[in-house]
């Protein structure tokens, strides 16, 4: 990999002290870093294996294993788009054409000023609240396309 | 020293043969792709399935399990042509060749079980690549590690970390040479050799100016092993003429 580094790696530094280095933590170590970057860059991850003495293939296998993990940047807010069947019926659809319109991304894509990432997922287990929208933190049933803005602001009031 | 039947034929085998192994031992052939002898076996490929059943087990109670990482029992029957076993195995052929549906070995394996054409959706970017993870294993098993498995589901594929050329391979073509169905590719002359998208010096033998070995590999070897550089860098022929001088010189071949 490049002598440069172009991420700061001081976080990565700080969340390694907090583990064994040893390969179990692996997942843990992961997770931590992409609290603290939104991401895995791809230093930190050269960092990780080196720290850890994991072979950087099995470090960079399990980054794209998992879901959760994500190797580009991504936006401060998540949201997330439950494709499950109740939700498709209830008009999940029309909440990523909502989405794509607002915001000019389609699923997994990320706005240019990293403010939100788009997710479609399958299911995330609360069908009777369909259509599901997981914005940040926030679950949002009964989600409809005309509410997107509130939404998309964090909505305080509870609309559910 | 467990006895069990295989096909009917009995065999005794050491306490920690697998399944497998007593086959072989019973000269029963079972199909496999991502079997080793050298490696740990790993139950991937699932081509080597065979129905399996205890002594304590009710008689016409039958288990399928593969017989690759499956230890042996004492009183244990085991069953490798049943019809659901063939029918199983059947259906891994089907869909290997729906994957591969390119790849020679893949299509000689399938046309042994009456397969010509899958009864899938053929992949429409045909690869050779069955995924059997042999080529993984054994770069783990010399402790490169230089490649793996990334991604998972439909997009599952074997690479280098970020599809770069792998910083930690050392270029002994141990994974390609294992790779049942030749997918790995790579080239050698006498100066570079290229895998996985990364080139390598080769050591060149002194006396006859062949290419030996990489660079790289023979360092990680030196390590490994703490023989001297200069053993890696003699071809076999170098060897050969290396100690026939020797019995030239001490005259026991005239």
């Amino acid at each position: 990999m490049s002598d440069q580094t172009c991420v700061e790696l001081a976080k990565a530094e700080e969340i390694l002290d907090r583990y064994p280095h040893e390969e179990p933590s692996l997942i843990q170590v992961l997770q931590d870093v992409h609290r603290a970057y939104n991401y895995l860059p791809c230093d930190v991850l050269v960092r990780v294996a080196e720290a850890l003495g994991v072979p950087l293939a099995k470090v960079f296998s399990v980054a794209t294993f998992y879901k959760a993990f994500s190797l580009e940047p991504q936006g401060d807010t998540i949201i997330k788009v439950c494709m499950g069947t109740a939700c498709h019926i209830r008009g999940a659809g029309q909440l990523v054409e909502e989405l794509e319109r607002k915001l000019g991304i389609g699923p997994d894509q990320t706005t240019e000023d990293l403010a939100f990432t788009v997710k479609t997922v399958n299911c995330v287990g609360a069908c009777a609240m369909a259509p599901v929208m997981i914005v940040g933190e926030k679950y949002w049933g009964g989600a409809k396309p005309a509410r997107m803005e509130t939404y998309l602001a964090g909505g305080t009031d509870d609309e559910n | 020293m467990p006895t069990l039947t295989v096909n009917r034929r009995s065999v005794t085998v050491g306490d920690d043969a697998t399944i497998l192994e007593a086959c072989r031992v019973a000269g029963v052939e079972v199909p496999t792709l991502c079997n080793f002898d050298g490696l740990e076996p790993w139950g991937g490929c699932r081509l080597c399935v065979v129905d399996m059943s205890l002594r304590t087990w009710d008689d016409d109670w039958f288990k399928m399990v593969t017989a690759c990482n499956h230890p042996v029992e004492e009183g244990m029957t085991v069953v490798t042509n049943s019809d659901r076993v063939v029918a199983t195995r059947g259906v891994v052929l089907d869909l290997l060749l729906a994957r591969c549906p390119e790849t020679p070995l893949i299509q000689r394996l399938a046309r042994e079980h009456g397969i010509e054409e899958t009864t899938y959706q053929r992949n429409p970017e045909p690869t050779d690549c069955i995924l059997c993870g042999l080529c993984t294993r054994v770069c783990d098993h010399i402790g490169v590690s230089a490649i793996a498995s990334v991604n998972r589901g439909w997009g599952r594929e074997i690479a280098p970390p970020f599809n770069e050329p792998p910083p930690d391979c050392v270029g002994c073509l141990a994974c390609a040479e294992i790779c049942p169905t030749d997918h790995i590719k790579f080239s050698t002359s006498s100066t570079v050799r290229t895998i996985w998208g990364r080139e390598f010096e080769m050591l060149r033998d002194p006396a006859t100016g062949e290419a030996v070995i990489t660079k790289a590999q023979a360092e990680h070897f030196a390590k490994r092993s703490g023989v001297p550089m200069s053993y890696f860098e003699m071809s076999d022929r170098s060897k050969r003429l290396k100690t026939a001088k020797t019995f030239e010189e001490l005259q026991v071949v005239k």
